[in-house]
């Protein structure tokens, strides 16, 4: 069940894996963008965990609203500000909720996939962070009546899957673009950055049951 | 480098407090802040607000159109950079009367994505709806089949003036950002450059520029034009801008239009009339109507020395909303 008090536990467990990958995340982000993928996910999952973990509230969407901001300020990067933009989306169904299933999680991992749909107009398959994302909102979904351990292992393969995809897609989008076909045979990083969210919410929820 | 400026550091600072003293009575920072500054001037109960915002270094744009009859907020960011997102979110809750705010601005990817950063906070915190309309008038920087990734330049003052007396009027959120997108549909700019521009933290040119060339379709932040060729002659100079407008967006005999010759920061006005004076000769030829002829520096990028020329088609409805008063500190048509 996700509360404020596992939220913090689980933000406090994306930050961590975050920190540990954040030289990997870099020099995986140096092969054809600027670099700075792993700074941007490292310091941005640390400020909004500090977030959650001082502030009072227990509206879960109030509190992904406050961790978004304070996660676009740390890290006003392209993907830093891609990743708000999924918090607020995801806040935008949680808004009124002090706890939720793993349903209404999944359904407002849904909606913040979407959120990065709409306002940075792209799609699954277009070698970014989607590709782990989207496949894993699904995989939420899909699974939720298996109860939380199963359904966030389904999530954490699907977003595995996903970012392993990217190696056969051109970019599309951010500076990586203009490499064209020469990105592919090469994982996208941001999407590695989706799977080790989904890695890291994983972690937590095994831990928590 | 030779600048006017104290600590570099404090160039955008030093500017608002000098638009505090000077024109205090007018526009004011809010809660102190130097990076919003709103409009003093009552407006009607209801209005719907007109919130801008970007980069310094281009004044009167963008800060200087916030006033009577134009905008009511502007979010200000350090030169060629954008504001944050939190600084506009404060400008949209400090503009809103209740009807919503039209986000008005040039499409840049820094502030396209803090601009939508910000109407989902304020969407999500305080209720307020908000619609989002981009200048996209510089024809050099992308082909017509492409003409969504053009960049915003002068034009956005024509847009700035028609979106401003429509809320004025009274106009729903609605049909305000309507007839904002409807103005920048007959409206197109090119600019040309002679010298480069240099950012204050940097301290050197952000380009170069022969002395003996010219780069046609230069941004306002020094982005590569599409050619850089021999200096010619003012009236040389004009045809190509006039050629590639027009081939752009045809104007036929009997049609209307506004044309706005804008200095970029170190051209002398009399400079500005010369092709002023071309460019009325070919377009009264061909049948066409000026009206409103807008002369000066509208649209600037620092000491950049060129122009850029900018036609605003007018419809009876468009004409109205550009000759309705408006006066900021840097902005009037009372003269026009």
């Amino acid at each position: 069940m996700l509360n404020a008090q596992t939220l913090r536990m689980a933000m406090g467990e994306i930050a961590s894996v975050m920190a540990e990958n954040r030289q990997y995340l870099i020099e995986l982000d140096q092969r054809n963008g600027d670099g700075d993928l792993g700074i941007s996910m490292s310091d941005g999952f640390a400020a909004a965990s500090a977030f959650v973990n001082t502030s009072e509230e227990s509206d879960l969407g109030k509190l992904l609203v406050g961790a978004s901001k304070v996660f676009n300020e740390a890290a006003p990067s392209s993907l830093g500000t891609i990743m708000s933009f999924c918090m607020m989306g995801m806040a935008r169904t949680l808004k009124g909720h002090e706890s939720a299933d793993t349903a209404l999680v999944g359904e407002a991992m849904v909606a913040g996939v979407a959120k990065i749909m709409e306002r940075a107009n792209s799609k699954p398959g277009e070698k970014t962070v989607l590709d782990a994302l989207d496949p894993a909102a699904r995989a939420l979904c899909d699974h939720a009546g298996e109860g939380a351990s199963a359904a966030w292992q389904a999530a954490a393969k699907a977003a595995a899957e996903g970012s392993d995809s990217t190696a056969n897609m051109q970019a599309v989008h951010g500076r990586a673009a203009y490499y064209g076909d020469k990105t592919i045979g090469m994982i996208d990083g941001g999407s590695v950055a989706g799977k080790l969210i989904f890695e890291a919410l994983n972690q937590a929820i095994q831990k928590m049951d | 480098m030779k600048k006017i400026i104290n600590q570099p550091g404090n160039f955008v600072d030093e500017v608002m407090e000098g638009i505090v003293a000077a024109y205090g009575d007018r526009v004011k920072l809010l809660d102190g802040d130097r990076r919003v500054i709103l409009s003093n001037t009552p407006t009607r109960d209801g209005k719907v607000g007109i919130v801008t915002g970007g980069g310094s270094g281009h004044l009167p744009v963008f800060l200087g159109y916030v006033g009577q009859g134009l905008l009511d907020g502007c979010a200000v960011g350090n030169v060629f950079a954008s504001p944050s997102a939190e600084k506009m979110a404060k400008t949209i809750k400090a503009c809103d009367r209740g009807n919503g705010v039209l986000c008005l601005y040039g499409n840049y990817g820094g502030d396209n994505m803090n601009f939508d950063m910000a109407c989902e906070m304020v969407d999500l915190e305080d209720d307020i709806k908000t619609m989002t309309v981009r200048v996209k008038d510089d024809v050099a920087s992308a082909p017509p089949e492409a003409a969504e990734r053009r960049r915003g330049v002068a034009g956005m003052v024509y847009a700035f003036k028609v979106a401003g007396a429509a809320a004025d009027e009274g106009r729903p959120l609605e049909a305000v950002a309507a007839v904002a997108q409807k103005a920048l549909g007959n409206i197109r700019t090119m600019g040309i450059a002679l010298s480069p521009c240099i950012v204050p933290d940097v301290g050197k040119p952000t380009f170069a520029i022969a002395d003996h060339e010219v780069e046609i379709g230069m941004g306002i932040h020094g982005e590569p034009g599409i050619e850089v060729r021999a200096m010619a002659s003012a009236d040389e100079l004009a045809e190509i801008i006039l050629g590639k407008l027009l081939g752009d967006m045809p104007l036929t005999a009997g049609d209307t239009v506004s044309v706005m010759v804008n200095g970029l920061g170190a051209t002398p006005k009399e400079e500005l009339l010369i092709v002023y004076r071309y460019l009325h000769k070919q377009l009264s030829e061909k049948g066409v109507k000026l009206v409103m002829p807008h002369i000066g520096e509208f649209a600037t990028s620092m000491e950049m020395a060129g122009l850029s020329v900018t036609l605003f088609k007018l419809d009876s409805e468009l004409e109205a909303l550009l000759r309705a008063p408006a006066s900021t500190p840097f902005y009037t048509n009372e003269n026009i």
